[in-house]
This record gives C-alpha cells, structure tokens and sequence, in this order.
C-alpha cells in the first residue's frame, strides 16, 4: 500500500465523518423544514382562530350593535341629554359612538385588523383586551392570563397527573390479568366516560355539597378566606377536591381501557411469552418488554397532556366556579374578546408546535428503530 | 355473575344520565350585560331626598350600636343557578343578585327561604313595520299595517304567558310604563281602560287580522294558511334563549297563535348579539325579521315615565340610531304628545295627566309594540337573617342593605354582630375608580356599603330621604308643575331665578381656577331651578375610612372633577369626557358655597323633576363610581397627568402601545396600585395641595400632609386606596379567588337602627264587599277595606281609593273615588244614573288603592250581577 493510500482506520474514520456529517445534514434539513411546516401551520391556526372568533367579521356588526344599544340605555337616563335639542342629541350620540368604535379598533376595517392581530400574536405581542380586564383589573392580555395561569395549573395539572399515571398503572397491572373480574369491571364501566366531567361534577356538588354537606359548591378558597400558609392551603385543597375528582372520574375508566387495550397488544407478543417462559418476574417484563417499546406513545401522550393542562376546562370550572383559564377563555369567546382569544391559541398554538417538534427527537432517543428525518 | 353486574352498572350508567337530562339546564355563566350605569343630571352628587315617611314595619327597637348591624360580610361569587341550594346547605346565608323565573321562586319556596320580590324585565313583542312588501325580499309583511299589529293585543293571552310561563306572580302588560311605579297608579284609570280594551279576544284578533290580510291581496290556501303571490307568508321571528330564558316559551306561545290564525312560522332561536345586527341596526325592508321578542329593564323605581313613549315609539328616542326607529311614523299629533311627556313640556298635572289619556289613545295603538308582561325578580336569604330591599332595583344596587343587613331572633328583633356569607354572579369585573370605573352592579354592590351619600332613595317610593342633609330649599320657575311631598324640603315658586354673579360655572384649566356667572355672562343668567342645601353642623365630624375628616374641600373637589377631565388644557384631559361635560353644560347654571361651616350650597340648573325633592342638588363627595376624598382624588390625578394610569377605559386605550401600556386606574388592585403608591409618597414628601389656586384656599399644608400620612397607613393596613366614608370597610380582597370582605366601620356615625323603617314595602291589602245584585237604575254602595298584615291602613297613609266600574263587555263605565269612613274603611257608592248604563249581566267593580308609602297600587275586583 503507498503512503498516500489512506490506511483503514483513516477510511473508517473518513466513512464515520461523512456519515456524521450526513446525519447532521439530514437532521439540519428536517430541522429546517419541520421548524417551517409548524410555523405555518400555526400561522394558519391562529388565522382560522381570529377569522372564527370574529365570525369572518360579522363580530364587528355585533360589537356596533353593542355599542349604540348601550349608549341609547345609558342616556335613556340621562336629563342632561333629554334636554338637549334633538339635532344636538343625534350629534352627541354620534360622537359616543365614534369614540366606542374606535376604542375598540372597530374604524379600522377587520382584514387590517385581523392582519395586525395575526402579526402581534406571532412575535407575542399578546396585547389589551378590548372589554376584559384581569381579575386585578388590567387590560394586558398577559396579566389576563398569567392571574388565571396558577389555579388552571393547580387544577388540571393535578388531575392530569393522578389520571395519567394512576390510567397507566392499572393499565399495565391489568393487562397481565385479562378476563379478569377487575378487568371487565373496567371494561363495562368505560362508557361512562362519555359523560364530561361537568357532568359528574353537578352529581358531586349535590351529593357532597347540598346534601352531605361536606365540602363546598365552588370556588378556590373560603370565603372569608383563612390566613395565609397552611389553613390557606388546607381550604385550596379542600376546594380541589370535588372538581378534580369530577375530572378524574369522567376520563378513569376511559383511559385505563385504552392504555389496557394498547398494553395488551405488546403484552401478547412473542418475546414476551418467551420472556414468561424463561421466568422473568412481572415487574421486570412491564419494564422491559412492555414499557420500553411503548415508550414514544406514553412521552407523546404526557407531552400534549402537559401543554393541554394549561388550557383549562372551560365548563368544569364554570360548574365549580374555578377561577381558571377556562373560564376566561369562557367569558373572552362571550366578549368577543379577540386579542384574549388570539393571546390563548398563539401560546397553546407555540407549546403544540414545540412539543411535536421536540417529540420527533425524543422519539429518535428512546427508540433506536427511529432516525430522526429518516423513517424507521 | 359478572355479566349481570355489568347489566346492573351499564343499567345505573343509563339512569343517571336519564336523571341529569330531566335536570334543570345548566345556567350560563355570567354574561356580559353591563346594567346601566348610575347617571344622574347632576355633577357628582346624588339629589337628596325626603323625610323618612315610611311606617316602621318592625318592632320597636333601641341600640346604641353605629353603623352596621353585622361585624362582617364576606363576599364570594356563587353560580345563580346553585344559589338558593346554597343558601339551604348553609354555604352562602343571602344571594344578593337576582333570580327570575317562576322555578326560581318555588324552588325558594320549597326552601322555606326568604325573598325579596321586585319589578325586574319587562318583556313585549317588537314588530317591524316596513312594507307592507319587504323591499328586500318581495315578501309580505303584515305588521305594516297599523290594524295588524294592533290586533296582536288580542292575539295574545297576557294572563296566560302570567300563569304559564311566570307562575302567576308576574303582572300582565298593556302600556309602556311600570305597573308597580308611580305613574300608572296616578293614571290606573287610564291604564284600566286600556287593559279593558286589549283583553284577550282570539276571535276579534282574527277577524281583524282576516280582513287586512284579505285587503292585502293575501288569500288562505287549501291548508288554511295564508298567501300571498301563491307563496306562503312565512313570518320570521327573533326569540332570544339568553337573558332569563322566558323569552323562548313567549315566542314559542306567540308563534303558535299565528301559527293558529293561518301564518306560516320561521322560529329563529337567537342571543342578544345574534339578533341585534338584525333588528336594532338591520334596515328593516330587508325583510330579514317580522317579531323580535323584547325586553327591557329597570334599574330603579322611576317616578316619571312619560319619556317611554318617545323612547319606545319615536326616531327621536335615544335609539334614533336605528333604522328600525327611524322606520316609525307618529302622527304629528302624536308627536306633539310624546315630545312634550319626555320634556315634561306641561304647566299643570292636570295637563300631564291629558297628555297620558292622548298618549294612550294616539300612540299606543300604532303597535309597534305590545307589550306582555312586567317580569319580578328576586332575591332569596335564610331565615333568621332580614334586608331592606328596593321594589325595582332589589337587594344589591339598593344602598340600604348594608345599613339593614341583620341577622335576628324569633321575634324579628335584630341581632347585633356576626359575619354574614353573601353571594353573587360576579365580583371585581373591572377596575373600581370613583371617576370612570366600573358601574357593574356586581361591584356598587361592596361600594354602595362602602360609600355615604347626601341623601338615600326610598326604596318603596323612589322619593329621596336625607342622609347627611338637614334641610333643603327648592325655588323653580312659576309655571312648573311640582309637588312637594316631603317635610324637609321648601318649595317656592319665582317668576325668574337669577343665577348670582359669583356663582362658579365653569373650569379655566390653566389657571386652576373656577369661573365665575359674572365673567362668563356678563349680562346676566337665569335658571329654571335653584337648590340650596343645609348641611348639618356636626358634618366634618364625619370621618374617611382613613381616619382623616371630612372638609370642605372633599365637596369643592367633585365639582372640579366634573369640569377637568374634559375640558381641553387641563393636565387631566380625556378625551372621552367631553360628551358628557358638554351635556351637563348644557343644562348647568351654576354653584356656590354660601356657607363654608356650617356647609350651605346654593345650585342652578335648567334641568327639573316634578317633585320637589328631586330637585334637591345634594353634594356629596361623590364621583359617579364611588365616593372619594379629595386626597385620593389628588394622588390619583398625578398618577392620571402623568399617563401612567387612566381613569377611563377609553383614555386607556388611547394612550397605550404595544410596549407600554397604560392601564386603566383601579384603587384596589393591579398594576395601578404600585403607580398610586408611588405618586402618594410624592405627594406626601410635598405636602401637595392639588389645585392650589382653588383648593389652596380651604386646604392647608399641615391638613394635606396628615392626610397623606393617613392614606400611607390605610394602605400598609389594607392593600387598597378604596376609602370612603360608608358603614363598612372594604377590608380583603381576592381577586383571583373573587372573594372580599366588608368589616364595620366602627367611626360611622348613625346608629345601626336609622334605616328600620324600611324593612318591608307596606304593600296594601284590598277586599270589596257588597250585595252580589243591583238593580239597573238604582243607586249601590260597596265597602271596601284596605290593610297590611291584618291591621287597618291608616288613612294618612291613603293617597287615593279609586274604583272602575266594568260592564258585562268589559268596557269601563265609571271611574271615581271611594269615599273615607275610617281608616281603613271606604265605601264606593253607585249612584242611581251609573247603575242606569249598566246592562243586564255580570259586571265589575274594581278599585285601586295608591298608598303614599309605597309605589305599587293594589287592586282588589267584585263581580256582581246587574238586573
């Protein structure tokens, strides 16, 4: 071999730059172009959210409607303005009316505005509401939602999580008892999770609040409520305790049989009979043989429960009277509140589109069967 | 086994979502109908009022308790719907909202719950009268003929959609004014006849109805529905599902005559923003629309309500704006009539009352309304609690009931202190600041127990009582027609009122100085009205939430705050607010402070009432959204020129951006209270006197100073910069948890027992007794007794006994007065000639009994048989 033919480990290490090389470019390509894809698709989400918040622009109808109904009340009681000589009234309600509209934005046409609504949401620019204000009484969008954020996380996050791994726990258990008595209980009682957890949630009141008489009807805290730090954090825990079983209680069953079904189709497999058959304790099969390839579902499922935790749920919390995002998303879609309901999808739209971005990689880690931009 | 458990779960599954959908709906959250705001002609001061007339309904009681009888309210936001299974499972002792519909009230009933009951919406049924063709469409419209929708008066069956829909506690509606408020027991005669003449007559509807349809070239088709062009007219109508949910079963019942009378039906189910592009701001010849179904409410009792005809007839009502207004045609008679009644143009009562008898005969006919139905509403608490409560507004827009919230024991006696759970739909919706905040009743509910005012509305009346007032003279011009029904109020008459010429009349922003009726009219100024007003001599004993007291410049300050915010030039400029100043202006003639100790004021204006004390101009440190001091008003006023905070919405808005926002002033939370702190350290480290050209005269540095040091403290203390002067102190509040508490304010003058008076409406009791036979053509006596709660009802207390003689068609006969026995005893005599135009048959005798104390009349009936 001549001194300038490359020797075999400067081949191997040739051959292991162009493939690093190669994977970079692949996953610089798919980065690139997954990254595009999302933000697109969240331009076109949002857009489709400020077009249907605003029913096209009919909203804009409505809100006029709005306005010159509450001024002609509003002056209906006021002497001055009765008194005023009728082409005097007519020029004093058109300027309350000039002044509302443009307030509200409404003297400018709603393609510009949709546009500029479409703008300031990507760079989050979240912006003032237009009749809502945070329960401390700011117009900021952000504030709107960053008061509501605590107590919908608090909420959702802790029946989310119990749901989750509490759904997935039994699963796992029962898919190695299948037929059994516990098995087809949770079979037979799926279908009552096509009840929604407002549903359960009125049943709960009733019994635990107006008939037992043990817990409260709604709401976060006591009223007056107790001192800061632990009588305050008993009487939060205590407020919890109704809705979050009603949310709990109404996807149980539902999720467990799903996870069950899911499990049992891997339980069933061939190594895992094999792994049955050369005496591998149960918790070692789950582990290994259950869980392990069915990893990539379970982090994807997590992933969108955790971003879907901050949505909230608008009727449970209207039924428990939890101060939650869900019920500000309730009261901004009744307000026509656009830059509240642009401000919820733009940061629902973002954490989506993170999530499914980041997953393809986390599915790459956990899985060596998956190449990141390359298939399987 | 196991399958059978599954069965027996699978069968419970099935059951109880059965038992949830035979359950009641689920209420919607709140919505967003912002209820009018409290407007008043005068510029921050609330007119004063009467002497308390009202008879005491409880028993004799003394304390030396001041204040509030409870230590404590504590606030919290119930669901409506959960409101009376709250209170009955002990979570919330008084919901304060209201609840309006028939289950409501059973469901308090069931309770075994008490409730107030007052006059709520009052519900009818709007037509369009464009056509008779629809330009839009080509399609028929009926409604465009005047006899049409006339004819829907007898189409209707009020006592029906009463007994069916409101479970009988409603009132059936004929005419555009209250039935539980002054007017229509000054002219319940009228409204009698009317009523009379609008009874139910499906028959005389449709035959009515019949031949303008067939005069429209309309025919029936084989089906019995009618055509037209040899299509069938379909009427659309706008049922409105939101609100208090009545409104669907009135359109479905309404529907359903037409529908029985040959029409076809388009049943469009819509909310309030649904249906308003359609008929509020639609042009009506689209053809998009035929029934709106209406409602409308009452914030107050309203002691005139001669301006509803223009507003709900006429394009010069204050939705002029519409098309559909603009659409309707008064005769100029008719025009005359409605425009003279909204302007109170009348010298006499005698000629209001005319003006009411040609309303009703020239307006009301043309239909472009029937109304229905004046709704209740109501509140319920347990028992063991009591509550004053207003007839019209209810409990919690009503002032008093913070002064008469009480727990007591069995026998009515109030019960002092104790912590009172009170619940309603919604707290905290925006931002409280006294100048331009939030006017949602949800929150006037905490600032009327937080606030004081110069004089208080009756709550049965809508007469005025002071509070903070001694006296009060009233001059107006001779001519006008006002009563004076009060014994702490003056009235004097003058053919010209001169408004002096060092009256202020205007704000120079420059120079921080009024202006003065001598400068701005150099020739001279008069008025229509003058009021003075006499403060009591102990008034600055009065003391702010902060400990600081009351002064002189607290009243001079308001009045300030009338001009500033909108007039161009001063620091505190918003744009926003020159409508309403240019308005108030417009009818303003002047102040001046007679008297600085004891406080005298002396105001002018154009603007008048017909009762004396409504024209009463009571100042008070009031601005509109809550009282204020001048201090307060002073840090804020800093916070306000500096643009870092706003006091309206509308500034708010102008002056933000993307990167800085600028957020709409609250005085209890948010951003706004770290700017507010800010501007009062700066205001105490310069003892700064706001308006010092002004204000400098009646406020000192050491006075300003220890104010400021006063609202630091307050501050540190509660977290909030809400101070007022009122029986209760605005102590916690969570926003998020949307809770707060009320604590007694311990400084507050007037003992807790000052407004017991007005614990129930002394609502009178009627009966008519007499012989069940007359004889055409001779003369019949009726007795007629009138009580409350068993006892007789003193006469004094008696404005009129009047009755209505019915014949056998139902058109009224006679009407005129019972005569007094003793109190509570009248008799109705027939005479001989009014006997004489009965005819043979049932007939009936009606009488309507106008108490002083209470505005509602009660009415009793006796059917008898003439023969």
């Amino acid at each position: 071999m001549s001194a300038e033919s490359p020797t075999l480990e400067q081949t191997s290490g040739s051959v292991k730059a162009k493939a690093t090389a190669s994977t970079l470019s692949r996953v610089g390509k798919y980065t690139a172009s997954r990254l595009i894809t999302l933000f697109i698709t969240v331009v076109i989400g949002v857009y489709l959210t400020i077009l249907i918040a605003n029913m096209g622009g009919y909203v804009d109808n409505i809100m006029r409607g709005e306005i010159r109904e509450g001024i002609a009340m509003r002056l209906s009681q006021d002497q001055n303005y009765k008194n005023m000589a009728p082409e005097d009234r007519q020029e004093y309600v058109a300027t309350l009316v000039t002044q509302e509209e443009k307030r509200r934005g409404l003297d400018r046409p709603f393609a510009v505005r949709s546009v500029g609504f479409l703008v300031n949401a990507l760079q989050l620019k979240l912006g003032r509401a237009i009749n809502m204000t945070s329960d401390s009484g700011s117009r900021l969008v952000s504030l709107i939602i960053l008061e509501r954020l605590p107590a919908t996380l608090l909420l959702m996050a802790t029946s989310n999580l119990i749901l989750f791994f509490a759904a997935i726990l039994i699963a796992l258990s029962l898919s190695r008892r299948y037929g059994s008595f516990v098995d087809k209980m949770v079979v037979g009682l799926s279908p009552t999770s096509s009840a929604p957890p407002w549903f359960y949630g009125i049943f709960m009141i009733l019994i635990f609040a107006a008939f037992l008489k043990w817990l409260p009807f709604g709401g976060m805290i006591d009223s007056p409520p107790p001192a800061e730090g632990l009588p305050y954090a008993l009487s939060v825990l205590k407020h919890m305790i109704l809705p979050v079983s009603a949310l709990i209680l109404s996807a149980l069953f539902i999720s467990i049989y799903n996870w069950r079904t899911f499990f049992l189709i891997y339980s069933s497999e061939d190594y895992v009979d094999m792994a049955k058959a050369k005496g591998l304790t149960d918790r070692d099969i789950e582990r290994r043989y259950i869980l392990r390839p069915t990893l990539p579902t379970i982090i994807t499922s997590f992933g969108l429960l955790l971003i879907g935790i901050w949505t909230g749920a608008i009727i449970t919390e209207t039924v428990f009277q939890w101060p939650g995002i869900g019920r500000a998303t309730f009261r901004a879609i009744g307000l026509y509140d656009t830059p509240v309901i642009v401000g919820l999808t733009i940061i629902y739209a973002y954490m989506l589109a993170i999530t499914v971005f980041l997953l393809d990689f986390i599915y790459a880690l956990v899985d060596p069967r998956v190449k990141v931009g390359g298939g399987k | 086994m196991s399958r059978k458990i599954m069965i027996v779960l699978g069968l419970l599954v099935v059951a109880s979502m059965i038992l949830a959908a035979c359950g009641p709906a689920e209420t919607p959250a709140p919505t967003a109908e912002p209820p009018a705001p409290v407007e008043t002609d005068e510029p921050a001061a609330p007119a004063p009022t009467e002497a308390p007339t009202a008879v005491p309904t409880e028993p004799p009681f003394t304390t030396t308790r001041t204040g509030t009888w409870m230590d404590e309210v504590s606030m919290s936001v119930v669901d409506s719907g959960s409101a009376v299974t709250q209170i009955s499972a002990g979570a919330i002792d008084i919901y304060g909202g209201n609840l309006a519909t028939p289950q409501d009230l059973q469901a308090i009933r069931d309770a075994g719950l008490m409730n107030s009951e007052q006059y709520g919406l009052y519900y009818e049924l709007t037509f369009n009268p464009s056509g008779p063709v629809f330009e839009g469409t080509g399609k028929l419209n009926p409604f465009a003929v005047q006899n049409i929708r006339e004819a829907m008066n007898w189409l209707v069956d009020r006592d029906y959609l009463n007994q069916e829909i409101y479970g009988g506690v409603a009132i059936p509606k004929f005419l555009p004014i209250s039935a539980g408020f002054p007017d229509y027991a000054r002219y319940v005669d009228l409204a009698r006849a009317v009523e009379a003449k609008y009874a139910y007559n499906f028959d005389k509807a449709n035959e009515i109805i019949t031949t303008e349809m067939e005069a429209l070239g309309a025919v029936k088709n084989a089906d019995g529905k009618w055509t037209y062009n040899d299509e069938l007219v379909t009427l659309i109508i706008l049922i409105r599902t939101d609100s208090d949910g009545t409104r669907v079963p009135q359109g479905d019942y309404v529907s359903n005559q037409l529908e029985a009378i040959g029409f076809t039906m388009d049943r469009q189910y819509k909310t309030s923003s649904e249906a308003s592009p359609l008929w509020v701001l639609g042009n009506p010849a689209d053809g998009l629309w035929h029934i709106y179904t209406g409602a409308w409410g009452v914030s107050g009792i309203s002691r005139s309500e001669g301006d509803n005809f223009q507003f709900f007839y006429s394009p010069k009502s204050a939705y002029g704006f519409s098309p559909l207004w603009q659409a309707y045609t008064l005769s100029e008679e008719a025009d005359v009539v409605s425009e003279a009644l909204a302007l109170n143009d009348f010298n006499t009562f005698d000629e209001r009352r005319e003006l009411f008898a040609q309303a009703m005969d020239l307006i009301v006919p043309t239909a472009y309304r029937v109304w229905l139905i004046d709704g209740k509403g109501f509140s319920p608490w347990k028992p063991g609690l009591a509550v004053s409560y207003d007839l019209a507004a209810g409990i919690d827009i009503n002032p008093l009931w913070s002064r008469t919230l009480r727990f007591v024991d069995e026998a009515g006696l109030p019960i002092e202190g104790g912590t009172v759970k009170w619940g309603n739909s919604d707290l905290f919706v925006d931002p409280p600041n006294p100048v331009a905040g939030s006017n949602w009743t949800y929150d006037s509910q905490w600032q009327n127990a937080t606030g004081d005012y110069a004089a208080m509305g009756n709550p049965f009346t809508g007469n005025f009582i002071p509070n903070r007032l001694e006296r009060a003279e009233v001059t107006v011009l001779e001519g006008l027609p006002v009563i004076n029904t009060t014994d702490w109020v003056t009235l004097d008459f003058a053919a010209q009122i001169d408004v002096p010429a060092d009256a202020w009349i205007d704000w120079d922003p420059a120079a921080e100085v009024f202006k003065t009726v001598g400068e701005v009219y150099p020739d001279g100024l008069t008025a229509k009205r003058k009021s003075v007003v006499y403060y009591p001599s102990d008034l600055y004993n009065i003391k702010w939430h902060d400990g600081s007291n009351m002064s002189v410049a607290d009243f001079i300050m308001p009045m300030i705050m009338t001009f500033a915010p909108g007039t161009e030039g001063s620091p505190i400029f918003d744009e926003s607010q020159v409508g309403a100043l240019e308005s108030f202006k417009s009818s303003f003639k002047g102040f001046r402070i007679v008297s600085a100790d004891p406080l005298t004021i002396e105001y002018y204006s154009d603007v008048w009432y017909f009762d004396a004390d409504w024209n009463v101009a009571g100042m008070w440190p009031e601005y509109g959204y809550g009282n204020a001091s001048w201090h307060m008003i002073a840090v804020s006023n800093l916070a306000e020129a500096a643009n870092e905070l706003a006091y309206s919405a509308d500034k708010a808005d102008a002056l933000s951006s993307e990167t800085a926002p600028v957020e709409w002033m609250s005085y209890v939370g948010g951003p706004s209270l770290e700017i507010l702190a800010k501007f009062l350290d700066q205001a105490a480290a310069e003892s700064y006197i706001p308006f010092a050209p002004t204000l400098g005269a009646y406020i000192t540095a050491d006075e300003a100073a220890a104010r400021y040091a006063n609202l630091q403290q307050f501050y540190a203390d509660r977290g909030h910069f809400w101070v007022g002067t009122g029986p209760m102190i605005l102590d916690q509040v969570f926003f998020v948890e949307k809770t707060a508490t009320l604590v007694r304010n311990p400084d507050y003058p007037d003992l807790a027992d000052k407004w017991l008076a007005f614990s129930a409406p002394k609502l009178a009791e009627a009966e008519i007794d007499g012989a069940g036979r007359v004889t055409i053509g001779a003369e019949a006596a009726f007795d007629v007794f009138v009580s409350y709660q068993g006892e007789a009802y003193p006469a004094d207390e008696i404005d009129n006994v009047k009755y209505l003689l019915f014949g056998a068609d139902g058109a009224l006969i006679e009407v005129g007065e019972a005569e007094l026995v003793a109190d509570g005893q009248y008799v109705v005599t027939l005479s001989a000639e009014t006997t004489g135009k009965l005819a043979a048959g049932a007939a009936k005798l009606e009488v309507a009994v106008v108490s002083k104390v209470v505005s509602v009349p009660s009415f009793a009936a006796f059917e008898f048989v003439a023969e």
